[in-house]
């Protein structure tokens, strides 16, 4: 009798494992599928990025963005005397907002100047001349070197 | 299984007279005087045995299955997809991407397979019209198992073949070489053949280092290999080769050529070879004029020259910065006489040598020392033996047959020894860095690196003077052209003339200019060279390299010199002070 239960127990148990077993290898089936659907996605995404990469540096190139800035843009090469450094730059300006002073704004507005902005750029034609003759400031110097040298 | 066994082995010290074989043929059998019931047990644990053994079989090959399949899938796509080897990028030192693969349809058929080859090639030709009509007919009427039809098709047409439907007919995705920047960086990298194998430059090195290697175990199929990255500016590279075409479109010149060197490191920041050709149509790459110059081309390099002889004669310690020579006459050798372009008829200083470039002058100089000492100098500068880099391209210098007093002489000046440019420059670089030679490469180095590399050729003094007369000839001398405000570029001419049939040339010549920047601690080294520039205009007549190679230079340098991150410093002070002075100091 206990060996008929016994039997019994284990018959049951064998085919719970056997289900469990099946359940496993079906679920391992399914995510090795993923798996190599991933896979394949993945390197069609790297494809993909690839292409796009080597399309970007066909944009990219040099020698066709000197050809479009000739075209469309009015700039000029960089010349050695435009690159300036730090210690170059002029001192502080004045402290416009002293403490105690009665008008402030008026006092910022007294020293306000006219904007200098002299890039790479030539001015346009008819654009309104650039340097007023009140001011008689340095051009502006382009980013110090320690900034260019970097990028 | 072994509790059911058991029965057996009781059953066998009942008889143990009778041997084993025969009792197992008496239990087996029907015998009549043998007990049912241990036949019975026999059978039952025969059938066991049977079945353990074929589960046991079963099992053991579910295990190998499960072992093998990873490893299966893999061979699957080597066979289906990397059918040209995966290459790993090519990258400049800033990352942008000089060379990458990307992945293209090819068109393959299996003839033993096409029903209607007529059909087929109707349908084929009508897509691809390139294809030869006779050529795929006997493609596909072969009995071969697989052939290629033609590599590299757009996708579009591969959507068209596809939709017709053709039996036998497939495609494969195949990498391809890209080099989106084009000609640009031609002769740098060289290029790939049809099956992605690097067959010229750094593509070939690639192939040396490991990735053939690779590619034959199966495992370069994927993109996943580090880049490699090049020593590179792609930036300067553009901005030389612009000038360079530039340049030989001006004077008309056969060729134009240029390098950039970082002297400290040995790094080719750019190097250019003009006429080149485009990796993309690497055809054109098998013309003789589209050589690349620097290295597999070797030439008398003229007066640059003159910056060894001169370096020797400081060296030495027989010559100094005060020391004249005797330049009133030209000099008599033989049969030869030693001219100078522009004599000055007076007694020279070893400066005035340097930057009057006085053929006499260098030629006394180097006769002062000696045959010997040239030819061991020249070996040390590394002149004399083949240069080799990652480039597969190389060329051997062509010495002189006899050593004479007169090849001595000639030497001096640059004429009567061939070397490939990019030598010459290594030379001159070890000259300006401070005394080291440090072979070039074209792969990112560091300053650690470079310095184990390199050895020690000349001293910091001979180094420290020899800018100073790199400096005062394009304050004074044959290189003023050069001058660009703010860089204080130093630099040495030359202008060699060119053997036609076995003899110089008269009007043919090949100019080069050899600039450094800054002039004070050097960085970088620029090598101009043109071959056969015409005269102008604007050049008077001259043919000279102060007239082409160096405006050349002096353009190139005010437009790469931002790129590589050098500061312009405006109002320095000349030679005499600035260079001349920190070597009183260092006395």
């Amino acid at each position: 009798m206990i060996l008929r239960i016994l039997n019994l127990v284990v018959i049951g148990a064998l085919v719970l494992a056997a289900a469990y077993v099946y359940r496993i290898k079906f679920e391992a089936t399914v995510q090795a599928e993923h798996l190599a659907k991933l896979r394949d996605q993945v390197r069609q995404e790297r494809d993909k990025i690839a292409d796009l990469r080597a399309h970007w540096g066909q944009l990219d190139d040099p020698a066709r963005v000197q050809d479009l800035a000739k075209r469309f843009l009015k700039l000029q090469p960089v010349a050695p005397t435009q690159f300036d450094t730090f210690d170059h730059l002029p001192d502080q300006p004045p402290d416009y907002m002293r403490p105690g002073s009665k008008d402030p704004i008026g006092g910022m507005i007294e020293h306000l100047e006219v904007p200098l902005e002299v890039t790479g750029s030539v001015p346009q034609d008819g654009a309104p001349p650039q340097t007023p003759d009140n001011i008689t400031a340095p051009p502006a110097a382009a980013p110090a070197q320690s900034g260019a040298g970097s990028e | 299984m072994s509790a059911i066994a058991e029965p057996i082995a009781e059953a066998l010290p009942v008889a143990p007279a009778e041997p084993w074989l025969r009792r197992f043929k008496r239990v087996m059998l029907y015998g009549r005087n043998v007990d049912r019931g241990a036949k019975a047990r026999a059978r039952v644990g025969l059938a066991i045995v049977g079945f353990v053994v074929v589960y046991g079989i079963i099992a053991f090959r579910l295990v190998l299955f499960g072992i093998i399949a990873d490893s299966r899938t893999p061979q699957r796509v080597i066979v289906d997809d990397a059918v040209a080897t995966a290459r790993p990028d090519i990258r400049d030192r800033n990352g942008e991407i000089l060379a990458i693969d990307v992945r293209v349809p090819s068109l393959y058929a299996e003839p033993r397979r096409i029903i209607d080859v007529d059909e087929a090639v109707e349908l084929l030709t009508a897509v691809l019209p390139d294809l030869d009509p006779t050529e795929l007919r006997a493609r596909l009427s072969s009995k071969r198992g697989f052939v290629w039809l033609k590599r590299d098709i757009t996708p579009e047409q591969e959507k068209e073949i596809y939709r017709q439907g053709l039996p036998g007919i497939g495609f494969l995705k195949e990498n391809k070489r890209d080099y989106p920047n084009g000609s640009e960086v031609s002769h740098l990298i060289g290029h790939v053949n049809i099956d992605n194998q690097g067959i010229a430059g750094m593509e070939k090195w690639l192939d040396g280092h490991g990735l053939a290697a690779l590619h034959m175990a199966g495992l370069a199929t994927d993109r996943l290999q580090n880049p490699v990255v090049l020593a590179a500016d792609l930036r300067v590279q553009h901005a030389l080769r612009d000038e360079l075409v530039q340049a030989r479109d001006h004077f008309h010149a056969i060729a134009a050529a240029g390098v950039v060197l970082n002297v400290n490191t040995g790094e080719i920041v750019a190097m250019v070879s003009e006429p080149d050709y485009d990796p993309n149509d690497p055809r054109q790459a098998n013309e003789p004029t589209r050589i690349n110059r620097l290295t597999t081309g070797v030439y008398e390099m003229g007066s640059t020259f003159k910056a060894f002889t001169v370096a020797m004669g400081l060296e030495s310690g027989k010559v100094t910065l005060n020391s004249s020579f005797d330049a009133r006459m030209p000099l008599r050798m033989g049969r030869f006489l030693i001219h100078d372009f522009d004599p000055e008829h007076r007694f020279l200083t070893v400066p005035e040598i340097f930057y009057y470039s006085s053929n006499i002058g260098a030629a006394r100089i180097a006769l002062s020392l000696g045959t010997s000492a040239q030819q061991a100098f020249l070996k040390k500068m590394g002149q004399l033996d083949r240069l080799r880099t990652e480039l597969p391209e190389s060329a051997e210098p062509i010495l002189p047959r006899r050593w004479s007093d007169l090849t001595t002489a000639t030497i001096a000046f640059g004429h009567g020894l061939s070397v490939a440019p990019l030598q010459a420059v290594m030379g001159v670089a070890a000259i300006m860095n401070g005394g080291i030679l440090i072979p070039p490469t074209f792969l990112k180095r560091t300053q650690q690196e470079a310095d184990e590399l390199g050895k020690r050729v000349i001293s910091r003094r001979t180094s420290l003077m020899m800018r100073y007369l790199m400096r005062l000839n394009v304050e004074k001398g044959t290189a003023r052209k050069a001058d660009v405000p703010g860089y204080y570029i130093g630099g040495k001419t030359g202008t060699a003339d060119k053997v036609v049939n076995g003899r110089y040339s008269k009007t043919k010549v090949l100019t080069d200019f050899m600039a450094i920047l800054p002039a004070d601690h050097p960085q970088y080294l620029l090598l101009i060279m043109l071959d056969e520039p015409k005269a102008t205009p604007e050049t008077h007549g001259f043919t000279t390299s102060g007239w082409n190679a160096v405006p050349t230079g002096a353009k190139v340098v005010a437009r790469i010199a931002p790129l590589l991150g050098i500061e312009p410093r405006m109002d320095l002070p000349t030679a005499d002070q600035l260079i001349l002075a920190s070597l009183k100091q260092s006395r």
